[in-house]
């Protein structure tokens, strides 16, 4: 701050400023050779991460770009063929892939706003002073610490015509499902399970926002005569706007991810009928299956658009500068 | 300064294990170059993975191999899972076994791409090529070529429960699908009444490979002549509808309505009757259901003519293959006489030579003579190189006319839809 100072209310004659800048111009030059070493070593620390960041990341990306525009042939001598825009034309001509977006558009919007409500009734719970709260925290954490093949693999188990599911509802009484083989309610399965095992983890993120929030707020609030629920709505959730941003963006990149769940759950056909076929499934089938890598990387590349768009949206939908507070 | 000074020190440091670890690897990925030193020859052959049984026959088979070759190593290797998806992979990225499985199924779409080695060229009089019994040679023979050779084929019958048979009053399989039907009505069970049969009349499978073969009969076709997807005609429809009918009447069911995986599972449960599967399911139930009273028939007849479905797997060899002779040499004893029956000796699979099916005697056998009958008239899967894009979109939309969701004809006439958009993009 101190040079701004200097300089902002001296109106001397350009003479002296001319004298002065040559200083100046010294200073700066031992600071640049100074901060330019900085900087070396800083990247020389980075460099590690830089290149696995480079060689694993960056390049995929560019070179997925690429091929997105070629018509790639793999088996029997690689080949590439430039056509244009062709892969991209013929994702809206494919009635999978339309299927597939259908399908993950509808997984998004369930899964998602259910997601969150569920973590942050959850951080709710466990950050008042029940008893016990730390157990409770333990064991609500649990499933995500699962990995979700093992996660999967159980819970069709569980959703068996027979399984311990059907088993309980018969037990209350209620209707029975064919969790795993009916094309309206396998996707539903997944949602319940994908629900079940990723609020826990949004849980803690606003459980530790929420230890955060200053007790004055909350007191002042008692001595204005507010209740526990008027606490929750007009301190609580206001406050942690910017960590719901946080929570439904990568909310909505991962369920826009959806992968593993459905292709165990199907075997990797995205059955029955199509039901559980989500977008990456059906890059993967295109890419590893027909070996059709170029059509495989323009519906990548979709996907990417598709998301980015769902997130600039939700931006300007919790405003930008809340972020930043 | 001195700060300073060690802080570029660690950098540097943390970059040359950067750049060692780099320097290790491509250490490592350089000293690959086994293959042919000397005179012992390694030849890597890929399969699927099978029955702790089946392991250990084709393991008897390796080692009278190597007896006899001593100066060839068989590297055998197990891809678990989604076999095709790998060993495409493979071949693109060059890293493909020199010998390996393939399904005729997936055949005619593999041998087009020009990654397997013709075969023709190694053939000798001593392998006696005509042994092999025709339409499962010409399963691997593409415009004159013989790109592999079945190593045994499996057919459909029809399992059925002697027991449930003899308490609903039924004497002897059904002999045509007009009877299964009736059969299927008598032999389905729901004892609590809420709809859902704790016993189906049958199990069976929905997918184009288990259907398949009921459409010749009705003079319907799977592909066209462009290998493009064909089956949606009133004669497919005349075929396949008696199934359908049978599943929405609830007297035929899914191996997934009755909770279980498989056809094989569904029958030794008994959750139903009868199932139509391949001689791969004899030796689970012999494991896994001891008690169980069962017996095989020959596929009851379609449209008054026999029917059924034979799959077959050949050894193939890749055209990248560095050691090609002594592939041949693999090959050539497995589906040799001498290999080919210490593998088919348990009836596992069934035998491609005759001379080997004849010495073997399986056509006696109470349980597998249902299977070697059928082997005279059953069609193979396949069906040009666009099967497995029309076997896929079929599966699709033949589950949701089961379920009632849609009629047969839309049904069918959606999958060709369907799969001919996609062939025509892929092309």
């Amino acid at each position: 701050m101190e040079p701004a100072r200097k300089e902002t209310p001296s109106h001397e004659p350009d003479k002296s400023k001319k004298s002065k800048q040559p200083n100046k111009k010294q200073k700066p030059k031992r600071y640049m050779s100074k901060g330019w070493k900085e900087g070396l070593s800083g990247y020389l620390f980075m460099s590690p991460t830089i290149f696995t960041i480079g060689v694993f990341v960056v390049i995929p990306i560019l070179y997925a770009f690429y091929l997105s525009f070629n018509d790639v042939q793999l088996l029997g001598g690689i080949g590439y063929e430039f056509i244009g825009l062709e892969n991209y034309t013929r994702t809206f001509d494919d009635s999978r892939a339309l299927i597939a977006l259908k399908n993950t558009a509808e997984y998004v919007l369930i899964v998602v706003p259910v997601q969150t409500c569920l973590a942050l009734l959850l951080a709710a719970a466990l950050n008042s002073n029940i008893r016990g709260k730390n157990a409770f925290r333990i064991i609500f954490f649990l499933p995500t610490v699962t990995s979700s093949a093992v996660l999967t693999i159980i819970f069709m188990w569980m959703y068996n015509p027979d399984g311990l599911i059907n088993s309980f509802l018969k037990f209350l009484s209620l209707p029975t499902y064919n969790w795993l083989a009916d094309p309206d309610i396998a996707l539903k399965s997944i949602m319940i399970m994908n629900i079940w095992a990723t609020a826990p983890f949004f849980m803690v993120i606003y459980l530790a926002a929420m230890q955060d929030i200053s007790d004055s707020v909350y007191e002042a609030a008692t001595i204005d005569g507010a209740n526990w629920w008027q606490k929750f709505i007009f301190i609580t959730v206001p406050i942690l706007k910017p960590v719901t941003f946080f929570v439904v963006v990568m909310g909505v990149i991962g369920t826009f991810q959806l992968f593993d769940q459905s292709y165990i759950f199907s075997g990797g056909s995205g059955g029955p009928n199509n039901s559980t076929l989500t977008v990456v499934l059906l890059i993967y089938q295109y890419a590893f299956k027909s070996l059709d890598m170029g059509y495989a990387s323009a519906l990548a590349v979709v996907l990417a658009f598709i998301i980015m768009i769902v997130t600039i949206i939700q931006k300007k939908f919790f405003g930008e500068e809340k972020l930043h507070d | 300064m001195k700060m300073k000074f060690n802080k570029m020190l660690a950098a540097v440091g943390v970059t040359g294990m950067l750049v060692g670890a780099m320097a290790g690897c491509s250490n490592e990925s350089s000293g690959q170059g086994d293959g042919a030193e000397g005179d012992q020859v390694t030849v890597e052959l890929a399969g699927w993975g099978a029955s702790p049984e089946e392991e250990e026959l084709l393991q008897q088979t390796l080692d009278a191999f190597e007896e006899a070759h001593p100066n060839i190593n068989v590297k055998h290797e197990v891809i678990a899972d989604q076999y095709m998806d790998v060993t495409k992979t493979r071949l693109v990225g060059g890293e493909a076994a020199d010998v390996f499985y393939l399904d005729a199924f997936e055949a005619p779409g593999l041998a087009n791409t020009g990654v397997l080695e013709p075969l023709d060229e190694y053939v000798t009089d001593e392998f006696e090529i005509d042994d092999f019994q025709d339409p499962l040679l010409n399963a691997f023979k593409f415009d004159g070529t013989q790109y592999g050779f079945p190593k045994d084929f499996s057919t459909l019958a029809l399992f059925y429960n002697e027991k449930k048979f003899e308490e609903a009053g039924l004497d002897g399989p059904p002999q045509t699908w007009e009877e299964l039907r009736e059969y299927a009505e008598k032999l389905t069970v729901d004892e609590d009444g809420d709809g859902t049969p704790e016993q189906y009349g049958l199990g069976f499978s929905s997918e184009l490979a288990r259907q398949f073969y009921k459409l010749e009969a009705y003079g319907a076709d799977v592909v066209g002549e462009n290998n493009e997807a064909a089956f949606a005609s009133d004669e497919a429809i005349e075929a396949l509808q008696p199934i359908v009918d049978m599943k929405q009447d609830k007297i035929a069911a899914l191996p997934s309505d009755a909770g279980t995986d498989w056809g094989g599972d569904m029958f030794g449960q008994e959750k139903a009757a009868m199932v139509i599967e391949g001689n791969w399911t004899v030796p689970f139930l012999e494991n896994n259901f001891t008690d169980l009273s069962y017996a095989t028939a020959e596929l009851p007849t379609v449209n008054g003519e026999k029917a059924t479905a034979a799959f077959t797997v050949a050894y193939v060899m890749n055209k990248e293959s560095e050691v090609k002779e002594a592939s041949w040499e693999l090959i050539s004893f497995l589906t040799g006489k001498e290999g080919m029956e210490i593998w088919t000796s348990k009836g596992l699979a069934l035998p491609t030579r005759e001379s080997v099916a004849e010495e073997l005697g399986f056509d006696e056998d109470p349980i597998r003579g249902a299977f070697v009958a059928g082997g005279e008239y059953a069609q193979p899967w396949q069906a040009g190189p666009n099967l497995p894009t029309i076997n896929n979109n079929f599966n699709n939309q033949f589950t949701s006319a089961l379920l009632g969701d849609q009629s047969l004809e839309e049904a069918l006439k959606k999958a060709q839809e369907t799969a001919n958009k996609e062939i025509e993009a892929a092309n």
